[in-house]
């Protein structure tokens, strides 16, 4: 009876006993290092916020058109708000990985050694779409200055054509870096813009012949435009 | 002060080896003059000769890479003394014809004169522009002898120019200049002016030649820089000018970006001054007035109005971060009048220009883009004077411009309360030697 005792019931609990004190220093250790994780992404992102408040971001944001943009998205937060956030979330997902990654179980290591290896991408396709987002708009604006002083009617049209025209790269870009269709991204936009810049030939040369030819005829010709119709000295 | 030299070419040096000193030195900057620069050469060798035969005289010319025969014209065009009336007593006139380093423009061309004139020791300067076609000799006497005789430092031009000859000045550069720093010149952006040796040494020692200045900004920072250095300054009465048209490519808002850039960039840097500056003064005029029969400019208005529209509707969103929201909507209200009847009167106008000025210095949005962005509303308000001034004769015109001027410094208040002022910079003159102008007194 006492053989099956301990066959039976105690050898098992035993393992488990054994077993559970091999795991516990790493459970422990997932615990400290998940309980650092969030207070340091806590604190990095509170303090983040405050210095980016002080500093003026939420300002300059709205000097750049980002808040307007992220209102017309929805988003109601102010930006110092926005990066303190994303900070404390960047910290606290890296912080989780780093705690189950302390477990040191095979196929959890390998799903922390997997997202690791991911995040460079996704910081690459974050820069690409900010990027690509300022250049837009500097991009736009400057065309539709540009497009309003030389009198061309169809401005804001233009403006807003190159705005998309950099964004879509952008997101092209983006979505290139991260492996989401890679194929369908590149060829999608291959088509999309080989047709607008054909579609754009195409209606020039049929609808504007008259326009494009006094316009080859200024430049190469170097004769003065017919149409100036004052004689206005601004200097 | 910055003593450092500025390099000149081998031969430059040997010329100023040989030359030694001088007491007057004329200045004409060019490039690609060919046509004109043969006039110019014998106006300035007249003048020097028939109103100066006793000083060492020296001519430069600072080029800046001409392809034509521009700089070969300089060197070989004489004067027939005997056809002008000229003694034979004459000190000799030497003329150095050299290239220009730095960036491109017609600042850097000034740097070169600049240099050669403080190397030479010369008492009196001027500059001319090579595309001159209506200078005679007499412009040099009425450029030199305020600094040569009557002490001042800067001589500013004064023409007699069409109504609508000159736009930028009359509606931007003139009032703006005059409310600000209290001067009243008339032409602060002339193309001609004469200076004293001593602010020419002045303007070498400003940091400023790698900057925008260096390429066309230059006669506006030479009027303001000498007003805010504490110069002697006045005005002489040259006529009409009649120069070579512009390069016909040249883009208008191209050339506010330059005239406003300066004008903005300069306020920055003399805030302290005007901030502090009262009501504008008239600056002494020299020469005989008189009224020469000018051509007539044709303007296409309904051009104009059709400008400022479309920038009201395209461009409204970034004229609300540049201008007051009263500004804006003052603006809109205009929207609502038909046709070519499209005003903007004085008061809103100035309140444009001083919006411009405070979301410049506010750096709200890239510069160049704010800039550019006003060309709609400079040309609304062009349109808006022609419209006023339509069947007035220039003179008659000349009020309007003077009651323009009223109108910005009245409102000076409102540009110092919207500057956000920080700290005041004291407003003593850092440059020259005077000490309280006294009309017809001794100075320093």
């Amino acid at each position: 009876m006492n053989e099956f005792i301990d066959q039976a019931l105690l050898k098992p609990l035993q393992l488990l006993g054994h077993q559970l004190l091999t795991v516990l220093p790493n459970v422990l250790a997932m615990g400290i290092i998940l309980l650092g994780g969030l207070f340091t992404a806590w604190a990095s992102g509170f303090f983040v916020e405050r210095l980016l408040r002080v500093i003026g971001f939420d300002h300059l944001c709205d000097r750049l058109g980002m808040n307007a943009a992220l209102l017309r998205g929805g988003v109601k937060t102010d930006p110092s708000r926005l990066v303190g956030r994303g900070i404390y979330w960047t910290v606290t997902v890296l912080a989780s990985i780093a705690a189950l990654g302390a477990l040191n179980l095979a196929p959890i290591n390998q799903f922390a050694q997997s997202l690791l290896a991911y995040v460079p991408h996704l910081v690459t396709a974050t820069v690409i779409l900010l990027a690509g987002y300022f250049l837009s708009n500097f991009t736009s604006r400057a065309v539709l200055i540009a497009a309003v002083n030389a009198g061309l009617t169809p401005a804001r049209l233009i403006a807003t054509g190159s705005r998309w025209g950099i964004q879509v790269l952008a997101g092209a870009m983006a979505l290139e870096q991260l492996g989401i269709a890679q194929h369908i991204v590149v060829v999608g936009f291959g088509i999309t813009w080989g047709g607008i810049v054909l579609a754009g030939a195409i209606a020039f040369g049929l609808g504007a012949t008259d326009l494009a030819k006094g316009f080859l005829e200024r430049r190469l010709g170097g004769r003065p435009k017919t149409s100036a119709v004052d004689d206005l000295h601004h200097w | 002060m910055n003593t450092s030299r500025i390099p000149l070419t081998a031969p430059t040096e040997a010329s100023l080896q040989d030359i030694g000193s001088a007491d007057i030195l004329v200045g004409i900057p060019s490039y690609n003059n060919a046509d004109t620069v043969g006039h110019v050469v014998q106006a300035v060798s007249v003048g020097l000769a028939k109103h100066f035969p006793g000083y060492r005289a020296v001519l430069v010319n600072s080029d800046g890479g001409s392809s034509d025969e521009t700089t070969a014209i300089v060197a070989r065009t004489t004067i027939d003394s005997q056809h002008f009336f000229i003694s034979d007593h004459q000190s000799i006139m030497h003329r150095i014809v050299t290239p220009y380093h730095g960036i491109p423009g017609k600042g850097s061309a000034f740097r070169t004169i600049f240099e050669i004139a403080r190397r030479l020791k010369a008492r009196a300067c001027a500059v001319v522009d090579a595309d001159l076609r209506s200078i005679s000799p007499e412009w040099i006497e009425l450029l030199l002898r305020p600094i040569m005789a009557e002490g001042y430092d800067y001589v500013a031009p004064y023409y007699l120019r069409h109504k609508y000859d000159g736009t930028i000045t009359n509606s931007l550069a003139y009032p703006l200049t005059r409310a600000l720093y209290g001067q009243r010149i008339r032409q602060p952006i002339g193309g001609e002016f004469g200076f004293s040796g001593e602010l020419a040494a002045h303007y070498l020692d400003q940091h400023v030649w790698e900057s925008e200045v260096a390429r066309f900004g230059i006669d506006i920072w030479m009027t303001t820089e000498a007003i805010a250095g504490g110069a002697r300054v006045c005005q002489s009465f040259l006529g009409a000018k009649i120069h070579n048209p512009k390069d016909p490519s040249a883009d208008l808002s191209a050339m506010l970006v330059q005239v406003m850039g300066a004008l903005f960039a300069l306020m920055e840097q003399h805030e302290g001054l005007w901030s502090r500056q009262g009501e504008s003064q008239p600056v002494p005029l020299f020469g005989f007035p008189y009224e020469v029969g000018i051509e007539p400019v044709h303007v296409n208005v309904e051009r104009m109005v059709t400008h400022y529209r479309q920038g009201l509707a395209d461009l409204e969103p970034i004229w609300r971060q540049i201008l007051a929201s009263d500004t804006i909507s003052r603006l809109r209200d205009l929207q609502g009048t038909t046709g070519t009847d499209c005003r903007i009167p004085d008061e809103l106008w100035v309140q444009v220009v001083y919006d411009a000025a405070t979301a410049y210095h506010q750096r709200i949005m890239p510069r160049d883009h704010l800039l550019k962005a006003l060309t709609p509303l400079y040309l609304g308000r062009t349109a808006s004077f022609v419209q006023a001034t339509q069947g007035l004769t220039s003179k008659e015109a000349e009020h309007k411009i003077e009651s323009l001027c009223r109108t910005f410094e009245h409102m000076k208040p409102y540009l110092v309360e919207r500057w956000r002022p920080p700290t005041l910079q004291p407003v003593t003159p850092a440059l020259l030697h005077h000490t309280i102008v006294v009309a017809g007194g001794d100075h320093e």
